[in-house]
């Protein structure tokens, strides 16, 4: 049995790896796609992609993912033709790198699930790489072109090759560079010196020289690719010592040199981690590292990767440190007239520490739960490419804000809301090109996301410059379908128009492309986002665009509450949600079909008596003569909550109830007051959903039993 | 100590599979809910409790009272009153609450107050078959501690009080924490 956790951590852990492993793969494809797109080089890219795969190879074999390691072996057979240049990087390549990394996302996800047979077809995908994977014919070599030292062109291994040549025929200057270094300092004057080579220019190999080794320093030779001029890349080395020279085309006619087939060479590179005992050997020892093999050993980053509910687990000591701080204040403050006045003096210096010291752990662990949204901004490029691929639409994606962080529930809970928006967008928003050419705008579509931080909460906004939605047409579905009448919806402004999006029922597929708007399921994001106590608004101008707003806490875990007494019970709600508390003299309810509703400054408010609402027994005491209506409001939906007292404002740590009490509705959780009295806290956006649209799950009433 | 593999096991071995049966003898906690005697393996047993303050959750199944704050952590507590169908007492001072751990999630089960650790013997443990098939799923067994000494956790004369208590009430009902614990799904 111990044994079986014990593979279960291992596991855990490999899935973890691998997880991070296929988000850095999806960001590096990412950049290749987009190099790609500019014409740039993307020589490095395509390694990182490489060396990824590479790891994600050796990782599925060390476990025993075999469908995972036939993908990753796949995917760097074609990788490695891509790096060496024997097929070229063309967008349906991209297609099916993309295709891959999605595939290994879903391998994963499957191997999450422990033996769930995956759906994932890698026949088929083996096929799709095969037709793409037909190796260019041999072209002119470039190589004979130029004044290359054919000793030198002997060793080059095969993508070495591969990069001079392309740097050539892409006109790039290669030089050569000729240094020489003291043996007992080689190690880091190496690494020094290719770190300035690396800011101007691309090193295609250096090798230990053939001659001008002996004594106690040792000849190095690169070759450099680089568009810069002798003198910048000169200055830019810092060595006066070193000899540098430009590779020239040979005068033509002149006689070539034959090269041999270059992957019968043999490979032979010098490491610069490796002590290099003398010149000799230091040539003669094979590279048997591949690529990536400098990487596999150590991680690349200081990061801790945490199981979210540890840090729960701390949040929830830390909120009983807080109890214990409150008591100890209480007594240190009942010392204050007992003790002579310079021990309680300490005793409160103790005290003042203690509380000072447990807010830095209390900031420090909400911290820890702190990620950059670029890690969700990723996610979605990803879509964004799929997606206007699947369309045949242009859309190029503007990110800004993407360090911008929020707790890693949220980021988590909002991928698919998110995701949502985005389909969306292009889907219905983004016109193909043509259509967007005929009424001038550019070809290309912005999908815009921009976040940032505004007090306690952070903003997303995601604008696209489609064709935006009609408000008319809004209207007019929405009367059909039956969610208003003709007369209330003549009476709706445009913002509320707007707001039936939301509605559930509203948006079907039919509605959708009646409306060639958007609103697919967008009750669902709604529902989504006001889950974690943010509101979505949207906004939208016909031919102009469609903006859609997400607000959101930064923290689920620390919120504001308002505490109120409801026959006897205490009850919190979050703040976000309430727009005012008033004190109403109970005969000021009047009834409008059957419900009771407020008049509040010339509109209607609805009412819902918390206490009948929820079934609480009646407490022996009367009810106050007075009404305390907490005014909440969830997106453009408001509801009055009757209580009986109102308690104060306090700031909260929501603890989530029991998997057994899981599918109550109306309460999202509960907080400990630090008396040992747990105090429920009201799930505004379901209260109000059941009061006024009357609806709620069967279960909520029925109770689990 | 063999109850502490109780825990982890399912309910068809307590039920009398070979494994048990080598282990031989195993602890049971016995505590009084209303008149009738019932008895939970040790092993699943966290914690007895006092009664912390109670939260009322509105629209919980029936059998839940609320729930508790233990150090920190929102517990649900279980009315095995109402679960076990008896008529209890009302919440006084021996009232406690049994901290169970079984599964995916610990929970409270309030009883009306704590006897003793009963050391059983296979031969003083009958299976719930003797009863019938009207038995409700909670109950695995009937023990029958005549046979053996019983050990009482505390000593003297508060120990015989107890022995005494227990001796009245001499049939305990023997619980499956995992049956007592599960959650019907309504999904």
């Amino acid at each position: 049995m111990a044994q079986g956790k014990e593979g279960d951590k291992v596991r855990e852990e490999f899935l973890a790896e691998a997880q991070e492993l296929i988000e850095t793969l999806s960001r590096d494809l990412l950049l290749l796609d987009e190099s790609q797109r500019r014409g740039q080089r993307s020589a490095e890219t395509l390694n990182d992609l490489f060396r990824g795969v590479h790891t994600l190879k050796g990782l599925s074999g060390m476990f025993g993912f075999e469908r995972l390691g036939r993908l990753s072996h796949l995917l760097e057979d074609l990788l490695e033709n891509l790096r060496l240049g024997r097929i070229d990087l063309s967008q349906p390549v991209l297609d099916v790198l993309f295709e891959g990394v999605e595939g290994f996302a879903r391998l994963l996800a499957e191997a999450g699930e422990t033996g769930e047979p995956t759906k994932v077809d890698i026949d088929g995908f083996a096929d799709r790489m095969r037709t793409l994977a037909r190796v260019k014919a041999p072209t002119h070599n470039v190589l004979e072109d130029f004044e290359l030292d054919p000793n030198m062109l002997g060793v080059l291994t095969e993508y070495e090759e591969h990069r001079l040549r392309t740097s050539l025929e892409e006109g790039f200057s290669v030089f050569r560079l000729r240094v020489r270094l003291a043996l007992d300092v080689i190690d880091t004057a190496l690494d020094q010196l290719k770190e300035r080579v690396k800011a101007i220019a691309e090193i295609l190999t250096y090798l230990p020289s053939m001659d001008g080794t002996g004594g106690d320093a040792i000849e190095i030779e690169m070759l450099l690719a680089t568009r810069k001029t002798e003198s910048e890349l000169r200055s830019a080395l810092g060595r006066p010592d070193a000899a540098l020279s430009l590779v020239l085309r040979r005068a033509s006619g002149a006689p070539r040199t034959s090269i041999k087939a270059p992957s019968q060479a043999p490979q032979r590179r010098l490491k610069s981690s490796a002590p290099v005992p003398a010149a000799s050997s230091a040539l003669q020892r094979t590279a048997e590292a591949g690529p990536g093999s400098d990487h596999s050993l150590r991680s690349l980053t200081s990061v801790v990767r945490v199981d979210i509910r540890k840090l729960d687990n701390l949040m929830n000591v830390v909120g009983e440190l807080g109890t214990v701080r409150a008591a100890l204040g209480r007594f240190v403050e009942k010392l204050r007239t007992g003790v002579d006045q310079t021990l309680w003096n300490e005793a409160h210096r103790i005290q003042r520490a203690f509380s000072r010291h447990l807010s830095e752990v209390q900031e420090g662990v909400l911290d820890i739960r702190m990620v950059p949204l670029a890690q969700l901004f990723d996610k979605v490029a990803v879509i964004v490419r799929q997606v206007a691929r699947e369309q045949k639409k242009e859309v190029r994606l503007l990110i800004t804000g993407a360090d911008t962080e929020v707790d890693k529930l949220i980021a988590e809970e909002l991928a698919d809301p998110m995701m949502h928006i985005v389909r969306n967008a292009i889907d219905h928003g983004v016109e193909i090109p043509d259509a967007r050419t005929g009424v001038g705008k550019p070809n290309v579509a912005t999908l815009a996301i921009n976040a940032y931080q505004k007090g306690n909460h952070v903003v997303i906004e995601l604008s696209d410059d489609g064709r935006g939605i009609d408000t008319a047409l809004i209207r007019e579905a929405a009367v059909r379908k039956g969610i208003l009448t003709e007369h209330a919806a003549s009476d709706l402004s445009r913002d509320e128009l707007l707001g039936v999006v939301f509605l559930p029922g509203f948006s079907t597929a039919t509605t959708v492309t009646e409306l060639s708007g958007r609103g697919v399921g967008m009750d669902v994001v709604k529902t989504n986002i006001t889950r974690l106590g943010g509101a979505v608004e949207l906004d939208s101008e016909v031919g102009v665009g469609t903006k859609v707003t997400i607000t959101l806490p930064i923290t689920l875990a620390i919120i504001s509450a308002l505490l109120f007494e409801v026959r006897g019970r205490l009850l919190a709600i979050p703040l976000a949600v309430v727009q005012e508390a008033l004190r109403m003299p109970r005969d000021a309810v009047r009834t409008v079909e059957g419900r009771e509703v407020l008049t509040l400054r010339g509109t209607t408010l609805p009412l819902c008596r918390l206490g009948e609402h929820f079934g609480f027994s009646e407490p022996g005491e009367a009810a106050p003569r007075d009404l305390y209506v907490v005014v909440i409001s969830v997106g453009n939906k408001r509801l009055g909550l009757c209580v009986d007292r109102l308690s104060g404002q306090q700031d909260i740590v929501i603890k989530g109830l029991g998997r057994s009490l899981s599918q109550v509705h109306g309460v999202s959780g509960a907080t400990d007051l630090g008396d040992q009295r747990l105090v429920l806290v009201l799930d505004a956006a379901s209260i109000i959903e059941e009061v006024l649209l009357g609806r709620s799950s069967p279960l909520a009433l029925g109770g689990l039993q | 100590m063999s109850g502490d593999r109780l825990a982890s096991v399912a309910p068809g071995v307590l039920r009398g599979s070979s494994r048990v049966e080598q282990a031989g003898v195993r602890e049971f906690l016995a505590f009084m809910v209303g008149s009738e005697c019932y008895a939970l393996p040790l092993s699943c047993v966290r914690e007895i409790m006092r009664v912390p303050p109670i939260a009322e959750v509105p629209r919980a199944p029936a059998d839940v009272l609320g729930i508790i704050s233990v150090r920190g952590k929102v517990t649900t507590l279980l009315d095995l009153r109402k679960k076990l169908d008896v008529q209890g007492t009302p919440i006084g001072g021996r009232t406690r609450v049994l901290l169970v751990d079984q599964g995916e999630e610990t929970m409270g089960l309030l009883c009306d107050r704590v006897l003793q650790v009963h050391r059983l013997g296979e031969d003083e443990v009958e299976l719930a078959s003797v009863l019938g098939n009207e038995t409700s799923s909670y109950v695995m067994g009937i023990g029958r501690p005549g046979q053996r000494k019983a050990q009482g956790p505390k000593s003297g004369s508060k120990r015989e009080a107890r022995q005494a208590a227990a001796n009245a009430h001499d049939i305990l009902i023997l619980l499956d924490p995992i049956a007592l614990l599960k959650r019907q799904s309504h999904a």
